[in-house]
Order: structure tokens, then sequence, then C-alpha cells
């Protein structure tokens, strides 16, 4: 017991550090390490496949991604803009609101999930059985969430790109007169 | 319980002991093996045929004097090498040397961490492999080794791909992914004389792994992390005394431990070398005996294809290295799971 408590709380004070830490670099790191040691937690409660999965997928690949582009393009340069904007702040109350909301839901309601006890053994067979029969609709519908994530940043960087070219063309109309 | 704990450590110290007192043999074999494919003599004055040779540079490692960089990020300049070493240690923890022995009424793996899907712990492990050269290219503060670290861990990324392809289909051609069981799919002989080896029945997916190790453990002819005339020594340019041997030490046992995976599939693992059946079966002490020799003797011929390839394959372009793991190599590994699943599917339908 003491080694969950512990675990979460080394879980917990990584992710406190990827928002809080002031060096990007930093901060990723910190996103690899709580990765890792969710990784720990599920190696801790039996399930070996879902941890190397987790290892190979987010930590090996993901977090891979986010420290080399935090290198390439050296975010340092930039100013931190850290301002306290009215939008942020109602944005993040309301995220954080349904968060909890739905943690209620569950513990309140005792809803059925996909947890290790449901699990009749820790094989790769007995976990797809259930993700593609009982739990299909979840799975199904996390992946719509991480196209609507793509869709969203191709949106908001196709924009800038936009505003951009517009810039660079006056700069040119500029420079011929 | 102390039998278990005694058990647990005597195989944690066999798998530690045996990559790292392998290292300077490895090491003295590709120098020699170096010189003699250049028609040199290599190192051969320490001792006889130069074999103290590495005992001389490791004691010059120890007491060489380290050179630390001001410019450098302390904390990640220091804790990068240490980083490299584990993480290349951690897929050695679920590779069997010999098979599953029944003593003191139970059955005794050799492996340190026991488990069905110890084939997905290793990868895992493996492909932490990146962030060691990643930290050390970022904390040496300095454009020569960040580019040397991106270069590699871009090559390393992009290679992955294709080899976690041909791995898959060797998992579905075997039904399992129990590293004993794909071992035992691989023992006996067709005709009577070929070895029931993976190679033979996917050659494509032992190719696609095969480059996938070069591009992993950035060896020649894929060394592009570093470059004299380009990007110096790359991600361990700061890097000097024990800390650069740290790395070396990484790089080595990387190398041995993704052979050991490729042997696993593709040469049957520590499943024994033909003709030592009629030895095997006196007695089971020497069975395991010889199944380690086995194991450690195709490991061993792994590693001189590693130097043979070295000194005889010119190295690659940047893009020529990108355009062949994503343009090539991943559409055939995609193809060839293709074709394996649909063999799969319609052998035992």
């Amino acid at each position: 017991m003491s080694v969950d408590i512990f675990l979460s709380l080394l879980t917990a004070a990584f992710a406190l550090m990827v928002v809080f830490s002031k060096k990007t670099v930093v901060a990723a790191f910190a996103l690899l390490m709580t990765l890792l040691t969710i990784a720990i937690i599920y190696f801790q409660v039996g399930t070996v496949f879902l941890s190397a999965v987790q290892v190979l997928v987010n930590a090996g690949a993901i977090a891979i991604l986010f420290v080399f582009v935090m290198m390439l393009i050296n975010l340092e340069q930039f100013p931190n803009n850290r301002e306290k904007n009215k939008m942020k702040l109602i944005i993040t109350s309301f995220t954080v609101l349904v968060i909890m909301g739905v943690l209620a839901l569950v513990i309140n309601n005792n809803i059925e999930m996909l947890s290790v006890e449901n699990l009749t053994d820790n094989s790769m067979k007995a976990l797809f059985d259930k993700l593609f029969t009982a739990y299909y609709l979840p799975f199904e519908l996390a992946t719509m969430l991480l196209l609507a994530a793509i869709v969203a940043c191709i949106v908001i960087t196709s924009h800038e790109k936009h505003e951009k070219h517009e810039k660079e063309e006056l700069l040119e109309t500029e420079k011929n007169r | 319980m102390l039998i278990e704990i005694v058990e647990i450590l005597l195989k944690i110290v066999i798998i530690l002991a045996l990559p790292l007192g392998a290292l300077p043999i490895i090491i003295h074999v590709e120098r020699r093996g170096a010189a003699f494919m250049q028609k040199r003599l290599g190192p051969n004055r320490v001792g006889p045929f130069g074999l103290l040779q590495p005992l001389a540079d490791v004691a010059k490692f120890m007491f060489k004097e380290e050179v630390h960089p001001t410019h450098v990020r302390d904390f990640f300049y220091t804790a990068a090498p240490l980083v490299a070493l584990v993480v290349a240690l951690l897929p050695l923890a679920c590779i069997p040397i010999a098979a599953p022995i029944d003593a003191f009424g139970k059955t005794i793996y050799p492996e340190v961490f026991r488990s069905d899907m110890g084939i997905f712990f290793a990868f895992a492990a493996s492909a932490l492999g990146s962030y060691g050269i990643l930290l050390a290219g970022w904390a040496s503060n300095n454009k020569y080794s960040m580019l040397g670290a991106l270069r590699a861990c871009a090559q390393m990324v992009s290679y992955e791909l294709s080899l976690s392809t041909s791995v898959v289909a060797m998992i579905f051609l075997y039904g399992t992914n129990d590293i004993h069981l794909i071992i035992k799919a691989q023992t006996g002989y067709w005709f009577g004389f070929l070895p029931m080896w993976g190679f033979f029945l996917q050659p494509v997916a032992a190719l696609l792994f095969l480059v996938g190790i070069f591009a992993e453990s950035n060896r020649l002819p894929f060394d592009l992390a570093e470059g004299e005339s380009e990007i110096v020594a790359g991600y361990h340019l700061e890097y000097s005394s024990m800390k650069f041997a740290l790395f070396f030490m990484a790089e080595y046992i990387h190398m041995i431990a993704l052979s050991a995976l490729f042997i696993i599939f593709f040469f049957g693992g520590y499943s024994l070398l033909p003709g030592m059946e009629i030895i095997a079966n006196k007695s089971p002490i020497l069975l395991v005996a010889l199944q380690a020799i086995s194991f450690i003797t195709k490991i061993a011929l792994m590693i001189w294809f590693f130097v043979w390839v070295r000194w005889t394959l010119p190295r690659f372009r940047y893009d020529q290295l990108m355009n062949l793991g994503w343009e090539k190599l991943l559409p055939l590994g995609i193809a060839n799971l293709i074709v394996t699943v649909l063999f799969v599917y319609f052998r035992n339908p």
C-alpha cells in the first residue's frame, strides 16, 4: 500500500513539475518522468502489457517528439507569457469542474470501468477481448477525441501561417515601392 | 524467501557480469578485426596478442583527469551517461540464456524478469535508449552535440518503426509472445538438416530487423550521430574520461541486447547449434551449459558481423538514411506484415 501511495505522489509531483517548471525542456523531461511513473504503477498493479505499451508508445515515441521539437525551436528565446487572462481562467475552471463532476459521477454510481479486477487474467487476449467488445464505444470515442485534437492543431497552425504569409506579402510590396 | 532473494541476486549478477565482462573483449575484437580488414596489425603490444590493451584502456579511462566544461547544464550533463547505461542494461533483464530448469522442486527461469510479455518489456526499454543521447546533446549546450543528438534520435525513432513491423510479423507467425515458446518453435530440423530458424521462414523480416539494429545502435553504415568533418564527435563531444566511457559502454551493450533479440527471433535463441544434440542428451546440466554456449556463440558471431559490416560498407548520407527508412523499409515492413497475417489467417482459419 505504501508503495502505491509513494508512486502516486511521485507521479503527481512530476505532473506538477510539468506545469510549473520555467524551462520548457525541463518540463518535457518531467512529462517523460510522469509517463514512466504511470507505467511503473501499471507494472505494480500487474498489467505488464499495458505498462510496456505505455513506455513504448507514450514515453518512447510521443515524449521524444515533444523533447525533439522543443530542442529544435529553442523556446527559451521567447518571452514567457504567463499573463493573467480572464478567458483562460474561465476555461480552466470550467475544465476542472467538468473533470471533477465526471469523477464524482463515476465514484458515486459505481460505474463499471475497465480495471484490473475486471480482467480474468492479465494476458493480452483477455485485455483485447474486453476492449473490442464491452468497451468498444469508449475506445472509439477516444480515437474521435484524438482526431478532433489533430484537426484543431491543423486549424491553429495553418491560421498563423496564413497571417505570416500576409505580413510577408505586405513587407514585399513595401520593399517594391 | 531467502533462497528466492539469492536466486534473483545471482541472476542479476550473471546478467550484468556477462555483457560487462564481454565488453573489453568485444572492443579488442573490433580493433583487431578492423586492423585485419585493413591489412594492419592493430593493438598487439600490451600482453600476448595485445589482449591486455583493453585493461590498459580501462585504467586510462579511470585515472584520466575529467574536463567538466563550465557552459553545460550540470544536472543533466551528469545524469545523461548514467541514463544511457542504465537504459541500455534494462532489456537484458528479460533475455533468457538457457531453457527453464526443473530443480529444487520448482521451475527456475534463467531470466531476471519472467513474464510472457517479456519481449514487449525488452522493446520498451530499448525504445528509451534515445533519451540518454538526447539529454547529453541538450545538456552539453553546444550546437555540434545538439545536432549529433538530434540526428541519432531521429534515426532511432524512424528505424524503430520498420523494426517493430518485423517483430509483429514474427509474433503473428509463431502465434505467441512468450520468449521460451518462440525459441521452442525454432528447435528441430526441416528435411533433417536445415535448422527451423525464423530466418528461413521470414528472410524479409530478418533483413528489416538487421538494418534496424544497425540504425538503433548508431553503428556504421548509419553512424551519422558522429562525423569528424561535420559535427565532430556528436552528442558526446563535451564528455571525457569515465563519462565518455559510459556512453561507449552503453552503445556496445545496446548492440548486444539487440543482437540477442535478433537471435531469439531469427536464429533460435538458446536452441542448440547443429550437431550439439548428441552430447547434450547425456545430462540436464550439460544441456543448460551447451544452451548457454550456443546462445553466446551466436551473439559473438553477430558481433563479428557488426565489425565486418563496419569495415565493408561506406557511410550513408543523412537524407539517404531517412529515405531508406521511411520510403523503402517501412512500406516493405508493412507489406511483409500484411502477407504474414494473411498467411497465418488462411493456414488455420
